[in-house]
């Protein structure tokens, strides 16, 4: 099977202004390919299928075990992580797109960035530092490890805002990844010492409510994390404490 | 606009804002569409149901029914509150609901997925049925708080057109499922079932809750379209079965005194 081949269509673009176009690859099959490897295999001999000379694929990523979020692009039109993306599990030719969600900074490269200002904007974490020791933090008893462990395994890769019908830039909606990591640090400890501040938070516009429930990002979500059941926890969460805010104000 | 002029430049995209932490009042709009589409919408509909299911008793039962609601105390302020101004603001806040979304259903063909663009095909059928029906039904012709003797042979004169039987078919169903989803909808994002298996249990009560209704709405247009009260005269006494049972009859002849 010396002659075995696969082949891949990478949608390119030089610049967020620039056109996009597809470009073919063609490569030896080798056992146990992934998306990133293959990419990888481009970059050391950048020629396209027609043999005409090209620049190497720009892309995110790290830690190649699905891991660290950094590969998630739109393969075969589907948003997942490219590491894991075995080529041999894969329909050919493979089409590969970036997300189309966020903005465009070179051929598979996107800013993701509005997660980040999403998880600062719920206030995601538990806010430990001082100027002086504050000791060890309350036991967290192993019923609750069992529930946030789960939320905790988010790797940011936004494949759950990439493929929600209501994640886009009418509704501005804050997305499943930031929902889910509020109920994480709610039922933290220490971490609930900002529980209000994160339900008020969700409650703003682009917030919790702008869930249709379509449960994509639970389908989708390369670590099982189980988002359509933090929605709901948070959605009753938001709108008790919406409830208490009108009858204390 | 200067890239106009470029046509073959992509639109760059800027991208989806941040979450406005605690900002603008969109939480108090959507929840209201949501409790409204439950309560009194959802209640009302199932009380519309059962009164239509009394037209399976004939024209008589029918108007002795459509009689007793319009006896209801302040019928015309009820009306309005509970059932026109909120089927207005779930109706239009619905469509801008829909407009916003961007269903991705070529992609990612999933159930949960099919469901989301489904409940906004069946709530625009069900919007544009509404409007149409109480406009023929409650505003224009015969008017039926005043005369529900006529009630009957009101809407049986809708339904001899057979386009007419058929938009009333297609829109009882897609108002059972509009329902039925709409409720579980309700339970998962506020929150009363946050868990996988018990949505998908109360999936199965919205669905035989829905399937029941859808069923009864039916039969209740058979009965108008039927031949067992074929050509129902103009008007009626409105009667109810309970008034004419013999015990009734018989107590009514008792000359008291």
């Amino acid at each position: 099977m010396a002659s075995r081949t696969v082949q891949l269509e990478i949608k390119r673009q030089a610049s967020p202004d620039a056109p996009a176009v597809w470009e073919k690859f063609e490569l030896e099959w080798r056992p146990g390919m992934n998306v990133i490897s293959a990419m990888m295999e481009i970059a050391a001999n950048p020629v396209t299928a027609e043999g005409r000379e090209t620049t190497p694929i720009s892309y995110d990523s790290n830690c190649l075990e699905e891991i660290c979020g950094s590969c998630a692009m739109r393969i075969n039109g589907k948003a997942r992580m490219a590491c894991s993306a075995l080529i041999d599990n894969l329909e050919q030719p493979i089409r590969i797109e970036p997300l189309s969600k966020f903005p465009l900074v070179r051929d598979l490269q996107v800013d993701r960035s509005v997660l980040f200002k999403n998880l600062m904007a719920v206030k995601a974490w538990v806010p430990v530092d001082g100027t002086y020791d504050l000791g060890s933090g309350p036991r967290v008893f192993p019923q609750q490890q069992e529930v946030s462990y789960p939320l905790s395994n988010c790797i940011s890769c936004t494949c759950c805002m990439e493929v929600c019908p209501q994640f886009n830039e009418e509704t501005g909606f804050v997305g499943a990844a930031t929902i889910a990591q509020v109920k994480l640090f709610n039922n933290h400890p220490t971490g609930k010492v900002l529980k209000e501040e994160r339900l008020r938070a969700l409650a703003g516009d682009g917030g919790i409510q702008e869930c249709g429930f379509a449960q994509n990002c639970v389908e989708v979500c390369p670590k099982q994390i189980p988002l359509t059941n933090a929605i709901s926890d948070v959605g009753r969460d938001v709108l008790v404490q919406k409830v208490k805010d009108f009858l204390r104000g | 606009m200067a890239t106009a002029q470029h046509s073959a430049a992509p639109v760059v995209h800027r991208g989806v804002q941040p979450l406005r932490a605690g900002q603008g009042t969109s939480f108090l709009w959507h929840k209201l569409h949501s409790l409204l589409g439950v309560i009194p919408i959802g209640a009302f509909l199932i009380e519309h149901l059962l009164s239509n299911f009394e037209a399976l008793k004939g024209p008589a039962a029918y108007a002795a029914q459509v009689k007793f609601l319009n006896s209801l105390p302040l019928v015309r302020v009820l009306e309005w509150v509970f059932i026109f101004l909120p089927l207005l603001y779930h109706g239009i806040y619905g469509v801008y609901i829909w407009i916003r979304g961007k269903s991705n259903i070529v992609y990612y063909p999933w159930a949960g997925n099919w469901m989301y663009v489904a409940q906004r095909y069946t709530g625009l059928i069900a919007f544009a049925y509404i409007a149409y029906h109480v406009a023929t039904q409650r505003f224009l012709g015969v008017n039926l708080p005043e005369n529900p003797g006529a009630s009957f042979h009101k809407v049986q004169a809708e339904l001899a057109h057979p386009l007419i039987l058929a938009v009333y078919i297609i829109a009882m169903i897609a108002v059972c499922w509009h329902f039925a989803y709409g409720v579980w909808l309700f339970a998962a994002k506020w929150g009363i079932t946050p868990g996988a298996k018990a949505r998908r249990r109360f999936g199965w009560v919205c669905l035989a809750g829905g399937v029941a209704l859808c069923v009864m709405g039916l039969a209740s247009i058979w009965a108008f379209v039927g031949p067992k009260y074929a050509n129902a005269p103009d008007t009626v006494a409105p009667v109810s079965r309970l008034q004419v049972t013999p015990v009734r009859a018989a107590l009514g002849s008792i000359r008291w005194g």
